[in-house]
């Protein structure tokens, strides 16, 4: 009987995570055929991302050809964290870009009113509901990078290809963090775009650089560590352990941002934009 | 003539006054908007320490640590602050609103100038605020001499205005393609190489610095900021020279491309 009744519970939880995963499908085709109706601005936003960042390698060749090898990081292993942060980075803006600035102005603006009258997962409803299209040029971009540098053992490409996967997740919990501190300071759009940047700004410098505190803020409050060096460390050094490590902050990256939005949620005034039709 | 440029200084001034104050009504939204300087100084004073502290030098290409991070903070002061008017272009382009801005008492560009230089004065000077703190716990003060700060200031000024002059060039742009964001991306990323805002022009490979020597870009950056670390008379009128050919040729062609946007103007109705 308990056998039948635990399988019954279990089939009726595996029907509501594919009904949701059908739902956030749904939505993402929707963003990218919704983006893809300007066909120019949609391959402009693409082709000037990926130009911002082969800047940076421009950037990072001159660096290195004039002074070499710094902190143990030399031009590949530079273009390796390139690639997995504007991977990471690609995946989380392109699937989930409502996160961050753009989730603290949902939120200031009573704009949380839509999503609340809709009989959907609310948090999946809101994160999915917006794609970054720059962030496809990212993601793009990070595969490019990829072949810069030079990882080619098919162990090296998987780990390259979770890892991007899990500094995806950790940008996105990072940016329910922030975005959700709406909720309790108001208009904190400022400050959760401020973080964000700061994030991805620490990330794409080589992590060895900082030490003492600063190092710890990278574990902490700013955790770019997870979305860049933890990761090329993974793919360099072929490391289980820490692909665990990294596995288990993304976890803890996403809980957080999950209890810090439900928990905001109950401090939420509604906007009176109730208007579904 | 004087009693017309007298108007022309008081209107125009007046126009950036407006801006300035409400600039300083805002000034805790202005400084939210700026911390990033914070982060950037940060990572370059760690990154450019561990350059000097590896190759065991106290001077690269005639640039000392302390003059480097003090080169960063002047440079991206510049960038960060500079005035960004073609949004605004753009959008009034797009929407129409052009029409009744055309027809106010006042040139359009010089409108956007003024007002843009009082955005641009609150913001520098909170960049300056916030950065030099970063540059003077790991550089000390810079090394600058008061007989040369007039002369720094030209070039300063100077950099603002070449720098307007190409933004507009862009903004205007938007009479032929609708957005000119991806314009605008492809000018900051030029600046970040050609006009030394990541790396200074000193430490590139010879031939791509003598290109960039003859580029506008490095005047909008590069130019004030080598000359804030390290002043010499000659670098001073060969950059004074530099920016007069340009200030000659982008006004030359912002003014033929106003011409020929305002052509293409067509209003309905009123």
């Amino acid at each position: 009987m308990d056998k039948t009744l635990s399988r019954q519970r279990a089939g009726t939880l595996l029907a509501h995570v594919r009904v949701e995963l059908a739902f956030i499908r749904g939505l993402v085709g929707i963003n990218l055929a919704s983006a893809m109706e300007y066909r120019a601005t949609f391959l402009t936003q693409i082709f000037g991302m990926f130009l911002n960042n082969g800047i940076y390698f421009v950037f990072w060749y001159l660096f290195f050809d004039r002074f070499g090898t710094v902190q143990g990081y030399n031009l590949e292993e530079v273009y390796l964290l390139f690639a997995i942060v504007a991977m990471g980075f690609g995946l989380a803006y392109t699937l989930a870009g409502n996160t961050g600035w753009r989730l603290a102005t949902i939120i200031a603006q009573g704009r949380l009113d839509y999503y609340l009258a809709l009989p959907r997962n609310l948090l999946a409803h809101v994160l999915f509901s917006h794609m970054v299209v720059s962030a496809i040029g990212d993601f793009f971009f990070g595969i490019m990078a990829f072949f810069f540098a030079g990882r080619f053992h098919p162990a090296e490409i998987v780990l390259f290809v979770v890892s991007c996967v899990l500094s995806g997740c950790v940008i996105v919990g990072y940016g329910l963090i922030v975005g959700s501190a709406a909720f309790f300071f108001g208009g904190a759009q400022q400050m959760s775009m401020q973080a964000a940047n700061a994030l991805v700004s620490f990330a794409l410098y080589p992590n060895t650089l900082f030490s003492g505190f600063a190092r710890l803020l990278l574990y902490t409050l700013i955790p770019a560590i997870f979305i860049g060096g933890i990761p090329v460390d993974i793919v360099l050094g072929r490391d289980g352990r820490l692909l665990a490590g990294l596995a288990a902050a993304a976890a803890i990256s996403l809980g957080m941002g999950t209890w810090l939005f439900y928990a905001g949620l109950r401090r939420y005034e509604s906007g009176s934009d109730i208007n579904v039709m | 003539m004087w009693i017309q440029l007298r108007v022309g200084v008081a209107k125009y001034g007046a126009i950036a006054g407006i801006n300035l104050q409400n600039q300083l009504a805002y000034v805790w939204d202005t400084i939210s908007r700026s911390t990033h300087i914070v982060v950037f100084m940060f990572i370059f004073t760690q990154l450019w320490g561990a350059v000097y502290r590896l190759q065991d030098v106290t001077e690269i290409n005639g640039l000392t640590l302390a003059n480097t991070i003090w080169y960063f903070l002047m440079a991206e002061v510049l960038q960060i602050g500079q005035i960004r008017h073609d949004t605004q272009i753009t959008e009034e382009i797009k929407s129409g609103a052009i029409a009744y801005t055309l027809g106010k008492p006042y040139n359009y560009l010089g409108y956007h100038f003024s007002n843009g230089m009082g955005e641009t004065i609150v913001k520098m000077g909170l960049l300056w605020l916030l950065g030099s703190p970063i540059a003077l716990a790991f550089a000390g003060w810079p090394d600058v001499r008061l007989a040369h700060l007039p002369a720094i200031a030209v070039v300063y000024l100077l950099a603002i205005v070449v720098n307007f002059c190409i933004i507009s060039l862009i903004g205007l742009m938007a009479f032929l393609i609708e957005d000119t964001f991806s314009l605008r991306l492809i000018y900051q990323k030029i600046v970040f190489i050609l006009g030394g805002l990541l790396i200074p022009l000193d430490f590139l490979p010879e031939g791509l610095q003598r290109v960039a020597g003859l580029l506008p870009f490095q005047l909008t950056t590069y130019a004030p900021a080598r000359l804030f670390v390290g002043f010499e008379w000659p670098m001073f009128w060969r950059q004074l020279q530099m920016g007069a050919i340009w200030l000659a040729i982008l006004l030359g062609l912002l003014s033929l491309q106003y011409r020929w946007a305002a052509r293409r103007l067509a209003i309905n109705g009123g």
